[in-house]
């Protein structure tokens, strides 16, 4: 039992090496920010082009499916390969300029850029799809009110359907969140250095795993807030859905902002 | 209404009937929802649709904006004609004259009741957002909900959000109003002040196609009423001579039914 407490919970270890994980933490952190953020942007604009109407845009429609259905099928390990090997061997032959065959944009490391396109790529493809769901949700009606009004079909999707399609939406996207954030830890078989490579790192020279474990540690104080994050607004929709059921417990007023699903008077 | 619509569609043209259907056509795969609908529809006149479900009249209204194009036959607005390989003028032409309002009532739930009636003026017509704002609340208050102007529609009766979604179609300042089974969503208590508003509209001689089930309504403030079924036009005429005094046997048969309850 003492080998199991000091191989994973050998604390001076982990006071030794705090700085070391924390700045690989720091990296994963940025890589999950940076991607998420265009992730969302991306997937956001590949369900729109999935949704463009009419016959001559079918061929957009048919290629933002094939995208989506390609990246959401293979490994994001192969797509980081792919594109590492890609861009360094494209910027090695002169095909593109070394400013985005070896990126160092904001002075991270091309790893670092590499791992951003390739998260982006792969889950803008997932949160296509959760967007899409978000906006099959929104009944029919909307559009026909809003073109009925005259708006163009743009005009809708800007204004009315999209805004209430990212409302229903939020949980499952803060979902895909947390599972891109897991995957950052792939970027270091390329050859960044965040939080889960500082902790192996640690393992290999100490032969002791709490490097790894404090690694865990700080996944954990974000991704526990952020689930339960996602549970609350996931029951507050459900109290805000289910009218005439039971009302929400007082003290917690109902926000007096917009509702964020269903159609009025259903 | 008129003065305030400043950036409204042009002048109005030569007299003529507001709008006509000639044979109007309308099929979903193998259903023949409309076979050849002729209809004309006077300036100033309210035409009242009755019939049984599934007898098409709620899509004839919609092919009169276009949200469901027919497939054969001709629909002309203002003397243009807008259906078909013909068409004159496009789907912009047909919905900035006409305007619709829904069974469901459809109000942006997103958006509090000014909103609702802001925004398609904003984005559609390029008003400012002071003058749609004050065109909104214009209206709203003739819909008698100057004092709900900031609710969201979740916080709103069924009747309330019906009369906000007469407004926001007004706002947009349509020649036409179709009305597409407006009440039947609502609380037997809520459709009177719907059709109070909707006989408002009448009064001051709005062009109006009112598919209801309201015979009363349609008793009282049709110039004229169609009874269809099956996808035609079976009867049409005066209320009195419709509703009064059918000639079909179709029509009394409906009209037998809806009235002995």
């Amino acid at each position: 039992m003492d080998f199991i407490r000091e191989y994973y919970f050998d604390f001076s270890l982990m006071g030794d090496n705090f700085g070391a994980v924390l700045d690989g933490f720091w990296v994963t952190i940025k890589l999950s920010v940076i991607s998420g953020v265009l992730a969302l942007s991306w997937g956001l604009v590949l369900a729109v082009l999935r949704q463009l109407p009419g016959k001559p845009l079918a061929p957009v429609r048919w290629l933002t499916i094939g995208y989506i259905d390609v990246f959401r099928g293979i490994p994001l390990l192969l797509v980081l390969f792919l594109v590492s090997g890609f861009l360094s061997a494209a910027q090695a032959e002169d095909v593109i300029p070394e400013t985005i065959g070896l990126p160092t944009w904001f002075g991270e490391t091309s790893p670092f850029w590499y791992g951003v396109i390739s998260l982006t790529l792969t889950y803008g493809a997932y949160m296509a799809e959760v967007y899409r769901a978000g906006i099959e949700a929104v009944p029919g009606g909307q559009t026909e009110a809003a073109r009925s009004l005259g708006m163009s079909h743009g005009q809708a999707m800007r204004y009315i359907i999209v805004p209430q399609a990212v409302r229903k939406v939020v949980p499952p996207l803060l979902n895909d969140f947390i599972a891109l954030m897991k995957d950052t830890s792939l970027v270091s078989v390329i050859g960044a250095l965040e939080v889960v490579q500082a902790g192996f790192d640690i393992q290999t020279a100490e032969f002791n795993g709490s490097g790894l474990v404090l690694g865990a540690l700080f996944f954990l104080a974000v991704t526990i807030p952020l689930a339960r994050v996602v549970d609350w607004l996931i029951s507050r929709e459900q109290a805000k859905t289910q009218r005439g059921g039971p009302k929400p417990p007082a003290g917690e007023a109902k926000p007096a902002g917009p509702p964020a699903t269903g159609m009025a008077g259903a | 209404m008129e003065e305030t619509g400043a950036t409204a569609a042009p002048a109005e043209p030569a007299a003529g009937p507001m709008l006509q259907l000639e044979n109007v056509c309308k099929r979903f795969g193998d259903l023949e929802v409309l076979r050849g609908v002729s209809v004309d529809v006077n300036r100033g006149e309210v035409v009242c649709v009755i019939g049984p479900s599934g007898s098409g009249k709620s899509t004839l209204l919609r092919c009169v904006n276009l949200l469901e194009p027919p497939e054969e036959g001709r629909i002309l607005l203002e003397g243009k004609e807008i259906t078909g390989k013909e068409a004159v003028e496009g789907i912009n032409f047909v919905r900035r004259r006409v305007g619709m309002v829904f069974q469901q009532f459809n109000l942006f739930p997103h958006k509090s009741a000014l909103e609702n009636v802001c925004i398609a003026q904003e984005k559609v017509l390029d008003r400012s957002g002071a003058e749609a704002r004050q065109k909104a609340e214009a209206l709203l208050a003739r819909v008698g909900m100057a004092d709900k102007i900031g609710e969201y529609p979740d916080r709103l009766s069924g009747g309330q959000q019906q009369r906000v979604a007469i407004a926001r179609a007004l706002a947009m300042d349509p020649r036409v109003m179709l009305f597409d089974e407006v009440t039947s969503a609502l609380d037997p208590e809520l459709v009177k002040e719907v059709l109070d508003v909707m006989r408002e509209l009448v009064d001051e001689g709005m062009t109006m196609i009112v598919v209801t089930h309201e015979m009363g309504f349609a008793r009282e403030v049709a110039r004229r009423v169609v009874f269809m079924d099956e996808g035609l036009v079976v009867e049409e005429g005066p209320p009195a001579e419709v509703l009064g005094n059918p000639q079909q046997e179709r029509t009394k048969r409906f009209l037998g039914l809806v009235l002995e309850h």
